[in-house]
């Protein structure tokens, strides 16, 4: 592993992404709304784990994804609901049901430690893929941080459109803080806003890999080296190898 | 997206491409090398991840070869997040993806889709 992201390796990346790699880091490590640091690392550890995890295998290739029975290889740092979230949440993410997802929560997860384990697991998986794909170690994982978790509870969140609860931009309070660029939002956007603060961690890592939300709709342009419908290629077809139906 | 992309072009694509790998259709810039780099990607096996991005590289250089390992690593955290909370798929692009693009790319068979529209049947 490496101390800092993208070390030792023959590309010119932007800076903008090597910030936000370890600025992510650094919000990683750091006491969450509901978890609490070692916890979240514990999170990222299981994260790791699951690309070992046999029974994750099994899973995948099973006509059924829920007809099999065994156990997934841990870290053993978290327990059941949580390590049923992450590594299913990884290694079938297309074949989840709303079922699974309330066996989870009732299994032992609040709906927001829930929604925070999701925020770490769709950002490490942006983390952890980027230096993979341009050929660099997994960056390794900072200290833990002393501090309790804020325990905030969006006022607004209310289950709705999806299977977790959501905030409506119109539902948005202040003590939220920042949560959408435009009332907008796309619903993908809203998807962490039960936890305001997964939300922006999330979104400062996504933006800068994929394009900011000013520039989703500007279809004739691109900020990036590749043009829009290369873009959109990589994306739809990544999607579909996730069986992503989004 | 997609779609809305390649209509403000003189691209084609042939929208099966998304769940069936590039086709002989679908006429995108340099769609071979960064449709192979990407697809590495998800696989996750390095030795094919390394071989597509140095193909890359050598064609279309730094910065494409970033931003294109960088559009790959994005959609692995959106789809965990559209997957596990539960987004509907009904409100893909603002909710213009209708029936129509959804047939179109074939995710009508994504288990998603199935268990949905079975529970509504």
């Amino acid at each position: 592993m490496s101390a800092v992201p993208f070390e030792n390796i023959d590309y010119d990346v932007r800076t903008d992404i090597v910030n936000a790699h370890s600025d992510a880091w650094k919000r990683i490590a750091a006491p969450g709304t509901w978890l609490n640091s070692e916890r979240r690392l514990a999170v990222v550890a299981e994260i790791r784990q699951v690309q070992n995890c046999n029974y994750c295998k099994k899973i995948k290739s099973a006509l059924s994804p829920f007809g099999l029975e065994g156990n997934h290889q841990t870290t053993k740092l978290l327990g059941d609901p949580e390590v049923e979230l992450i590594h299913r949440g990884i290694s079938d993410s297309g074949r989840l049901s709303q079922a699974w997802a309330r066996k989870v929560i009732e299994s032992g997860l609040t709906e927001g430690e829930y929604v925070e384990i999701v925020g770490i697991i769709a950002s490490v998986m942006i983390l952890d893929t980027m230096t993979m794909a341009l050929g660099s170690k997994n960056t390794e994982l900072p200290n833990k941080v002393s501090g309790e978790p804020r325990n905030y509870l969006p006022p607004g969140a209310k289950v709705q459109a999806a299977w977790l609860p959501i905030v409506e931009p119109e539902d948005a309070v202040e003590t939220d803080e920042p949560l959408y660029p435009s009332p907008k939002a796309a619903y993908i956007y809203r998807g962490l806003s039960m936890v305001p603060e997964s939300l922006r961690n999330y979104w400062a890592i996504a933006n800068t890999h994929y394009i900011p939300g000013q520039y989703v709709y500007q279809f004739d342009q691109s900020i990036r080296a590749i043009s829009r419908p290369q873009m959109e290629l990589i994306a739809a077809r990544v999607s579909g190898l996730h069986e992503c139906a989004y | 997206m997609l779609r809305e992309s390649v209509q403000s072009t003189d691209n084609k694509v042939n929208f099966l491409d998304v769940t069936e790998g590039l086709s002989e259709y679908t006429e995108i810039p340099n769609a071979v090398e960064l449709i192979n780099f990407a697809e590495a990607i998800v696989s996750r096996d390095k030795k094919n991840i390394n071989k597509a991005r140095n193909i890359l590289y050598k064609k279309l250089g730094n910065d494409v070869t970033v931003d294109a390992a960088a559009v790959a690593s994005a959609f692995h955290g959106f789809v965990r997040i559209a997957d596990t909370i539960g987004i509907p798929y009904k409100a893909a692009a603002g909710g213009q993806e209708g029936p129509e693009i959804r047939a179109a790319t074939g995710i009508n068979k994504f288990y998603r889709i199935q268990e949905v529209e079975g529970n509504q049947r």
